[in-house]
C-alpha cells in the first residue's frame, strides 16, 4: 500500500502513514479551512489499511490543538483502528499531551472510550 | 497591575483567512503570553471555536449595508482575573430557535452531562456534514464554569444580530 504523507501547516496537521516503514504519525493543530476535503483521504486511506494484513502497529498522536469539527473525524480515525483491533491484530495509541494540558489528556481519555481502543498517555515534558 | 486589558479587538469580515491573523494578534498579546499554559490553551480552543460559530450561523446581508451593527465583531478581554470572548455577528431569524435551543441546553447541563451530550453529538453527526455546530458550543461549555451570555437584536425582518459572550477563569 502506498503511504499517505502530508506536510503540516498552521491550520492543519502533519500525517505519516507508512506501512513500510511502520510510522504512522498525527501531529500538529487541525482547524482546517474545510476539515472534511482533509480528513476523507485519511480515513479512506486507513479504511484500506484496514482491509488488507496490517500486521502489529503502533500510531502516535501529538496533536497540540484540534478544534470540534475535527474532533469528529479524529474520532472515526480511532474507529477505524479499533476494527482493525477487533479483527485481532495488535493495534497500539499512542495519545501524547503536554504535561500541564489536562484538558488534551482528558480527551484523550474520552476518545479512547468512546472508540474502544485502549490508549497509552505519553506525558510531554516541556 | 492592570485590572483590566484588550487582547482582541475585531469588527470586519471574517474569512477563514482572518482567522490566522487573529490568532497571531492573540498569541502576541502580552497579556496572552502572561497567562498559565492550561488557561491559554482553553481561551485559544475558546477562541477557536467561536470564530467556527461565525461560519457556521454567519448570514450576509444582500446590497450595501456597512452598518456596524450588522458587521461581525469578535472581542477578547480580561477583566481582573476572567477573561472574556465575545463575538458578534448577523444571523438569519430562522436560525435562532436552534441556536437558541443549542445555547439553553449546554448551559442547563453539568460537567457530566455535558460529556454524555458531547459523546452523543459526536456520534450522530455525520462525517459527510460539517454544518452539524453543536458540539463546538459544548466544548466551550465544558472548558467554563459560566453559561455562555447571549442576546439576539431585530436587524430587519429576516435578520437578527446574534451576540454571545464565554467567561474563563484565568
Amino acid at each position: 500500500m502506498e503511504k499517505l504523507t502530508i506536510e503540516p501547516t498552521l491550520n492543519s496537521p502533519g500525517v505519516v502513514l507508512d506501512p513500510v516503514e511502520k510510522l504512522f504519525e498525527f501531529s500538529g493543530e487541525s482547524r482546517p479551512e474545510n476539515v472534511r476535503n482533509f480528513y476523507i483521504p485519511i480515513l479512506e486511506w486507513l479504511e484500506q489499511f484496514a482491509a488488507g494484513d496490517t500486521g502489529p502497529c503502533t500510531f502516535k498522536f501529538n496533536l497540540e490543538y484540534f478544534n470540534s469539527t475535527s474532533a469528529k473525524y479524529i474520532l472515526d480515525i480511532f474507529k477505524i483502528l479499533h476494527s482493525i483491533q477487533e479483527s485481532g491484530t495488535d493495534v497500539g495509541v499512542k495519545w501524547h499531551y503536554e504535561e500541564d494540558d489536562e484538558d488534551m489528556y482528558e480527551v484523550g481519555l474520552e476518545m479512547s472510550r468512546m472508540s474502544g481502543i485502549k490508549f497509552d498517555y505519553v506525558k510531554e515534558e516541556i | 497591575m492592570s485590572k483590566s486589558a484588550t487582547l482582541v479587538d475585531f469588527e470586519g469580515a471574517i474569512t477563514f483567512g482572518t482567522i490566522e491573523i487573529l490568532l497571531n494578534t492573540l498569541r502576541d498579546n502580552q497579556e496572552f503570553q502572561k497567562m498559565n499554559k492550561p488557561s491559554k490553551k482553553r481561551l485559544y480552543g475558546i477562541f477557536v471555536e467561536s470564530i467556527d460559530n461565525i461560519f457556521k450561523y454567519g448570514a450576509k446581508l444582500p446590497g450595501k449595508s456597512r452598518n456596524s451593527s450588522r458587521t461581525p465583531k469578535i472581542i477578547v478581554m480580561k477583566q481582573k482575573d476572567q477573561y472574556y470572548v465575545r463575538v458578534g455577528n448577523l444571523v438569519l431569524n430562522d436560525d435562532i430557535g436552534d441556536l437558541k435551543f443549542k445555547l439553553d441546553r449546554v448551559n442547563q447541563l453539568d460537567f457530566e452531562a455535558l460529556k454524555s451530550l458531547y459523546e452523543e453529538v459526536i456520534n450522530k453527526e455525520s462525517s459527510a456534514s460539517d454544518t452539524g455546530a453543536g458540539l463546538g458550543l459544548i466544548t466551550m461549555a465544558m472548558r467554563t464554569d459560566s453559561d455562555i451570555e447571549y442576546s439576539f437584536a431585530p436587524v430587519d425582518a429576516d435578520h437578527s444580530f446574534f451576540e454571545m459572550k464565554i467567561t474563563l477563569n484565568g
